[in-house]
């Protein structure tokens, strides 16, 4: 096989040649069959049954134009109306200049004149035809996304570039749509249905684009892409698209959210456009009341502090600007409160932005993995503390420290952690670990065998935030802990006391029956102390007692 | 038994219409075998007589395609003008044109006894 069609992929085409003169058939043929399976037709009845059963097995038709009965023309109309054969080029032959024309409109993407030129030629047209159109496939399937025949993401991306290039000076807006909870909608109704939602909203998206000289895409999932010149409303998208759905499906669960970025920048990278307004979408994720948010200042503002947090943390590790607090905890079953350890806080005391609260960067370190560099600072400023309490005061503080998800991803956590004890000099068991139930929400089985594996090396693991997510009890039923904490906070939220009161003698039920202690933390005010007590509440942390304070002050609680 | 040197004296242009045939010498010589049997050439001369020209311009398009490919110019050059002037439905008089080509054929159907 010559290089040439090694290039093609280097399988053997098959050609169909459609002429009602056999002579010529089997010139065509004689020309053909060293490079290419050949299926004759004798006219164009017979050629349509042939391209009927062989569908999109034939690379190329070569049709003769004037047949008796069917002519080229009529099987080159029927080849366009069908979904199929419409991807199969076709070589006119033809001795008429006049009918090259009416071809091309018909659908023809070469000509092949009669009498026919020398065979090199042909095989030439031949091959570069077939070529065309495969790449011409290939593209058309990677470009288009195969569930709702939107673009797919790095296409329209491409496209939405090239819009900008052609009009410069046309304002866009990028908008993101999202379904809210669309994984709920798969699992509660199935993959098959939630497919027929996306193919819905795609319409509903498709239709508004082509109105608004726009274009659209689909990213993952449930996420669509619009580049439209500027308006200044996207009711009508929202309402187009609810309406598509109420009209196809019963459920009428189905909600959108539009995310939406007015103020693209000249030089703005198409994709930070989008991220923004994707970014602008997610802010209205669990609001039900909103369906459209616009990226403003403020998410700017928000964005660019992140950017810089995640610029400098590295440094402000390295030069120990997170500061280390401890809140005491306290046991309340005898008659005074006693020490019983302390829970680990961070601070970044950021050299530029001041005080930056663990609520500024925990969530954001843990999206992008950066937590790891935290926690493990904690984790070792930790057991050196207790250490040096230990050597200073005589008596052993338990310290409990945060171990998020991502930690737990990490397959040498376990390792580094009994090193860390190890290189501090103190027992496993004064270092508590806190898991909380993002951890239990990501990978159930490699939780469960690390915290397995902390157990055994003697570390002591607490629950965090006990009762603040739906999948606290499942993790109870898996998890092995040594303690149960409940945030007073998550409670208090409910806005009855009777209620609240229920709520925390059944976790005190629980805590029972798993015959581990509860630590109530956050608790702020005599009344709760008093009736956690009177529950027969192990222990207590907050700032009724104390605030977080700095390593050297947890000496005053010293009995 | 027909040869290229036969056709060649007849005025077939033989180099052209074996290149054609991919060099296949022997295609050539099949292909060719098969002109004296056409059908094409009694019907294109009945269509045109009984005055049915579109059914003849067919008849003469199809004769006019194969004789070229197979460059045998002595029928190709009448049918060729028949085929044009067919094409552009003219309604002259043909029979000199056909008489050439029922002559040029004979004369290659000789080739073959």
């Amino acid at each position: 096989m010559d290089e040439e069609l090694i290039y093609l992929g280097n399988i053997k085409r098959t050609i169909l040649v459609v002429d009602d003169e056999e002579i010529n058939r089997e010139i065509l043929g004689g020309i053909l069959e060293d490079h290419y399976d050949v299926l004759y037709a004798a006219d164009g009845d017979e050629a349509l049954s042939v391209i009927n059963e062989k569908g999109p097995l034939l690379s190329l038709v070569l049709l003769d134009l004037i047949m008796p009965t069917v002519d080229g023309f009529a099987v080159m109309e029927e080849m366009q109306n069908d979904i199929i054969s419409r991807n199969i080029p076709v070589i006119v032959l033809t001795s008429e200049e006049s009918a090259e024309i009416e071809s091309l409109k018909k659908g023809a993407a070469d000509f092949i004149k009669k009498p026919y030129d020398m065979p090199e030629k042909i095989i030439a047209r031949v091959k570069r035809i077939i070529a065309l159109f495969e790449d011409r496939m290939i593209i058309q399937s990677t470009e288009r996304d195969e569930l709702t025949n939107l673009l797919t993401k790095s296409y329209f991306y491409e496209y939405a570039s090239l819009q900008d290039k052609f009009h410069p000076d046309r304002r866009m807006d990028a908008v993101v749509v999202n379904i809210n909870h669309f994984q709920l909608f798969n699992e509660l109704y199935g993959m098959h249905e939630g497919d027929r939602v996306l193919t819905t909203i795609a319409g509903a998206i498709k239709d508004f684009t082509e109105e608004n000289d726009g274009i659209a895409g689909r990213s993952e999932g449930d996420i669509f892409y619009l580049y439209i010149p500027h308006r200044d409303s996207y009711e009508d998208l929202s309402e187009a698209i609810r309406l598509a759905v109420t009209r196809d499906f019963r459920i009428h669960n189905v909600q959108v959210r539009l995310g939406i970025n007015d103020s693209i920048d000249d030089d703005m990278r198409i994709e930070m456009a989008f991220d923004r307004a994707r970014m602008a979408g997610n802010t209205i994720r669990t609001d039900y009341s909103r369906t459209i948010a616009y990226y403003d200042d403020k998410m700017r503002k928000q964005r660019v502090f992140e950017e810089r947090l995640i610029q400098d943390i590295a440094d402000g590790i390295a030069r120990n600007q997170f500061m280390v607090l401890f809140q005491p905890k306290f046991d309340i079953r005898g008659e005074k409160p006693k020490l019983v350890g302390a829970e680990a806080l961070v601070r970044w005391d950021h050299p530029e932005l001041g005080l930056v609260s663990p609520g500024s960067f925990i969530s954001l370190f843990e999206e992008n993995g950066l937590i790891r560099l935290v926690d493990d600072y904690v984790w070792r400023a930790a057991a050196m503390q207790i250490k040096e309490w230990k050597d200073k005061y005589g008596v052993s503080i338990p310290v409990s420290v945060n171990v998020s998800r991502i930690d737990i991803q990490d397959d040498g956590i376990v390792d580094n952690l009994l090193e860390i004890v190890k290189d501090a000099g103190i027992d496993p068991s004064e270092l508590h670990l806190e898991i909380t139930e993002s951890a239990y929400a990501s990978d159930t089985r490699q939780l469960v065998e690390v915290v397995e594996q902390f157990r055994k090396h003697g570390f002591k693991i607490e629950m965090d935030d006990f009762g603040a997510g739906y999948s606290s009890l499942n993790m109870l039923t898996s998890l092995p802990i040594d303690v149960l904490k409940v945030d007073m906070r998550f409670i208090s939220g409910v806005n009855d006391d009777a209620k609240n009161h229920r709520m925390m003698e059944l976790i005190m039920d629980i805590a029972e029956f798993l015959d581990v202690p509860v630590v109530a933390e956050g608790v702020e005010e005599e009344e709760q102390y008093a009736t956690l007590k009177d529950m027969g509440c192990e222990m207590i942390q907050g700032y009724y007692f104390s605030k977080p304070v700095p390593a050297d002050d947890i000496c005053n609680f010293i009995d | 038994m027909i040869t290229i040197d036969a056709l060649r004296a007849y005025g077939a242009n033989v180099d052209e219409g074996i290149a054609r045939c991919a060099g296949k010498e022997e295609l050539y010589l099949k292909l060719v075998g098969r002109i004296p049997d056409d059908k094409g050439f009694g019907a294109l001369r009945d269509a045109v007589e009984s005055g049915n020209l579109d059914a003849a311009f067919e008849y003469a398009h199809g004769l006019k395609g194969v004789l070229a490919n197979l460059s045998l110019t002595p029928m190709l050059e009448p049918v060729s003008r028949i085929t044009e002037s067919l094409r552009a439905k003219e309604d002259r008089d043909y029979s000199a044109d056909l008489n050439e080509m029922a002559e040029a054929k004979v004369k290659f159907d000789e080739l073959f006894t």
